[in-house]
């Protein structure tokens, strides 16, 4: 049987957004969350990309992807300074370690 | 056909991407699953995004994730995880399963509208705001790295005893 | 020309702010100049939108249509408390450039401070009911941040947060207001309401109408929930006198009074809003009356004038309201001041050691002096004039008549402890040695101007009375020049009694060593009003529950990224299901 091109695509999209949450859910290594956060963005810009195309509206689909790259960039960026920052600071990159704020 | 193929690449580098023992590796399986999803939008017909993502995704950002990694050195960290793993994969079926039915029964009308504008237009002129915003984030980016990696002397100036009220 | 002034008033404080957080706090004349120059011009920008107030311009905002629009709608209710708002705090930011001299952390202060000021500004100026409620909270939050300024002085903290949660308790009823009004009409513009009062099921409009009332209540200090002011002054006295008696306070005034033409027909609302006032004015005169700290009598005397400016909403007389407001601010403000002058030189707040200060003080004696009078009200002051047209409006529209002689007993009472503190603190002899000096030029460039509007705002009379009626035409309000309003004050009989009362309490004080048989049947009153009058109980009470039920709840902030994932997913799970089941699927 064929499996319609949106439909592939919808699964494609889940399957990173469940990849990317389930790291999320289950990782304790700062650089592997942002590896995650990644995967969760690739996701969400697919499925921008395949509104555009659905509604025949391609390039504003494109526009609202550049954003989410950007942004998601910028959160990487900042996320791997935070985590030289960690290591150097704190020690280690465990996600368990980093509960000072909790008293 | 081809698309199914892609898909399931891009799964399978993902997962990988994931489960990798060692961090470059994690950080090579994910350029991977980029350049697919770079090359899925190209053929959904949004080829500007795709060089973008081509570009960023799976140059700047393993790049980024290499050096991050040489200054961070490695650390091997059991798998033990905090939240029991048949309680992720429950929670994670769950909410696949109720988007799925949401989301398939619709998906299958495609409308190929006219083209309204070209995308030079549309991100200039329409998404106005968007793109400042973008120039912002760029900015507190830099900003915030910047801030990050700088030595910082600690400045901290207790409130005086003596104060009235 | 009205949309760039008004992004300038409520923009150029936030910018201050920014900038004041940006300067460190190892520029402190460097943050003093910014946070001066950044509230002036704010002042300067709210008044020169008062001639806005006039054509009302509808300001809107397009954000995208999720919310409705940003509007903003300078009409003369917004911009005279506007205007208000930013020129006072410019006052009280001069006026810490002397108080604050020499503290730590003062680009927090400043920042909160200003950040305060546009909220004020935003908050009265918009006419969308969520972007109001959004400013609120804004101003409850930075009132909280400057109560507890002093944050390594657990009196100072726990007063904070007592007013963080008594306000909140009354920002859900604001909350409820709105979305009532959403669910209904679909969008959050309240001009819709005044356009067409049959807008809204009379049961929904029952419930913002007393939704409203209640986060007025809370906001301004109103019984029941009068006991979070005095508690708030631990704060710095400028901020007392910025938030505390001349803007925050009056945001619940304000609600009344904007949404009085929508709420006027709800059975039980205007008297309901009446006996909260008038209750409010009895219970915090008597209390102010044993008082002896000196902020304490100030911020029940602001819970007191605060009832009558309720009391008036709930008669009918937004005009006299809006008059009242704006003599309370300016001789308010300018008795906080002159209060924080005293208590900065002499180190202590307890009247009971002061005393003998006028000959040391004198500038702060004149100033502190006239905004007395004016408070008691007396005549020729500001406070005299807006003081009479609230108990005259108490005689019109069939409002009941027993409500308006507990008001005139008030004003005497007020009177009575009014000559009670400026007594205790300038005059007699010293009852303890205090090393005292006067204010210095910062505090008196403060000052001055207070005192000299004191003097002289009630001749605005006149063209305050012809702005409302002309921006607010929902509100029915009469414009009548100058001289006939204060003509119709002077000639009223309840002038007469109100004056007779005044007279009765400067009498009660001055010949107190002869009344101890009255003293000491009053002394038993005393006590209960020292604990305000178990209020004070419940209060603590529901701030007690609150906290211990937070602090329950906190095991379940784990900290970790799994366990907040985990809950995200699972919302995303419960939102479907209920989706699913309640819309159908597609």
């Amino acid at each position: 049987m064929t499996i319609s091109i949106p439909t592939t695509v919808i699964i494609m999209v889940l399957g990173l957004i469940g990849i990317g949450i389930y790291a999320l859910l289950t990782t304790r290594h700062l650089i592997k969350v942002i590896v995650a956060l990644q995967l969760l963005v690739k996701g969400a810009m697919l499925a921008l990309v395949l509104a555009g195309r659905l509604t025949g509206q391609e390039e504003l689909g494109q526009s609202l992807a550049i954003t989410v790259i950007i942004a998601d960039t910028i959160v990487a960026v900042i996320g791997m300074a935070l985590a030289v920052q960690v290591r150097r600071v704190i020690g280690t990159l465990d996600l368990r370690s980093l509960t000072s704020l909790r008293r | 056909m081809f698309h199914v193929l892609i898909a399931a690449a891009a799964l399978v580098c993902a997962i990988q991407a994931v489960r990798a023992a060692r961090l470059l590796l994690s950080a090579l399986w994910l350029a991977g699953a980029s350049a697919l999803v770079a090359l899925e939008m190209y053929l959904l017909g949004a080829p500007e995004i795709a060089v973008i993502e081509l570009s960023v995704g799976a140059g700047l950002v393993t790049v980024l994730f290499v050096f991050a990694i040489n200054l961070t050195g490695e650390e091997n960290l059991d798998a033990r995880c905090t939240i029991p793993r048949p309680l992720s994969w429950i929670l994670l079926f769950g909410a696949s399963a109720l988007l799925l039915i949401f989301i398939l029964p619709g998906i299958n009308q495609s409308e190929t509208g006219q083209v309204y504008a070209t995308f030079r237009e549309i991100f200039w002129e329409d998404r106005q705001l968007d793109t400042l915003l973008q120039i912002l984030m760029i900015l507190a980016g830099v900003l915030g790295v910047l801030g990050l990696l700088s030595d910082q002397k600690t400045d901290l100036s207790p409130t005086q005893k003596d104060r009235k009220a | 020309m009205a949309e760039p002034l008004i992004l300038l008033t409520v923009g150029l404080p936030w910018l201050g702010a920014l900038l004041c957080l940006a300067a460190g706090d190892r520029h402190p004349r460097l943050q003093h100049t910014l946070a001066v120059s950044f509230s002036v011009a704010a002042g300067i920008a709210a008044l020169l939108l008062i001639p806005f107030g006039y054509e009302r311009p509808l300001v809107t905002l397009p954000i995208g249509g999720a919310f409705g629009d940003f509007t903003f709608s300078p009409d003369g209710l917004g911009v005279f408390l506007a205007a208000v708002a930013t020129v006072i705090g410019s006052l009280a930011v001069i006026f810490s450039v002397d108080y604050m001299r020499g503290e730590a952390q003062l680009g927090r202060y400043y920042a909160f401070v200003l950040f305060f000021i546009g909220a004020m500004v935003g908050l009265v100026l918009t006419t969308n009911l969520l972007l109001m409620f959004v400013f609120w909270e804004i101003t409850a939050l930075t009132s909280y941040a400057l109560i507890s300024f002093h944050n390594d002085d657990p009196k100072a903290v726990a007063g904070g947060i007592k007013a963080l949660i008594i306000t909140q308790f009354g920002g859900l009823g604001l909350l409820i207001g709105a979305l009532v009004l959403f669910a209904h009409t679909g969008s959050y513009d309240i001009l819709a309401v005044f356009a067409n009062p049959g807008l809204l099921p009379s049961g929904a409009l029952a419930w913002m109408a007393f939704g409203c009332l209640a986060a007025a209540a809370a906001k301004s200090a109103q019984f029941p929930f009068q006991t979070w002011l005095p508690d708030a002054m631990e704060a710095p006295t400028p901020i007392s006198a910025l938030i505390h008696a001349a803007t925050m306070v009056n945001a619940g005034v304000y609600l009344l009074a904007r949404f009085f033409p929508a709420f006027e027909g709800v059975p039980g609302w205007r008297e309901a809003v009446m006996a909260v006032g008038m209750l409010s004015a009895l219970l915090a005169a008597v209390m102010a009356i044993v008082a002896t700290d000196l902020k304490r009598v100030l911020a029940y005397s602001t819970v007191s004038q605060l009832g009558y400016m309720v009391y008036a909403v709930g008669a009918g007389g937004v005009f006299a309201a809006q008059f009242h407001l704006l003599s309370h601010s300016v001789f308010k403000a300018l008795l906080f001041l002159g209060a924080g002058a005293v208590i900065h030189s002499v180190g202590t707040r307890d009247m009971r050691q002061m005393g003998g200060l006028d000959k040391k003080m004198p500038f702060v004696r004149l100033v502190f002096v006239i905004g007395a009078l004016a408070l008691a009200g007396l005549p020729v002051l500001n406070g005299f004039w807006s003081k009479e047209l609230i108990l005259e409006v108490g005689l019109e529209h069939g409002n009941p008549l027993w409500m308006l002689i507990v008001m005139l007993v008030v004003s005497g009472l007020t009177a009575f402890y009014t000559f009670r503190m400026v007594w205790l603190v300038f005059y007699g002899q010293p009852r303890t040695e205090l090393h005292a000096h006067d204010a210095g030029l910062a505090m008196k460039v403060a000052l001055a101007p207070l005192a000299l509007g004191t003097l002289t705002t009630w001749l605005l009379a006149g063209s305050f009375s012809r702005l409302l009626s002309e921006s607010l035409p929902a509100h029915r309000i009469a414009a009548l020049p100058t001289g006939e309003i204060l003509l119709e004050v002077l000639t009223a009989p309840v002038t007469l009694i109100a004056l007779l009362l005044i007279g009765l309490g400067l009498a009660a004080w001055w010949q107190r060593e002869r009344l101890p048989g009255v003293g000491r049947a009053l002394a038993g009153l005393g006590k209960a009003a020292a604990n305000s009058f178990g209020f004070e109980a419940v209060n603590r009470a529901v701030v007690a529950v609150t906290q211990d039920s937070a602090e329950k709840l906190r095991s379940t902030q784990t900290g970790m990224l799994s366990w907040n994932v985990a809950y995200l997913v699972a919302a995303l799970i419960v939102v479907l299901a209920i989706l699913a089941l309640g819309v159908g699927l597609p």
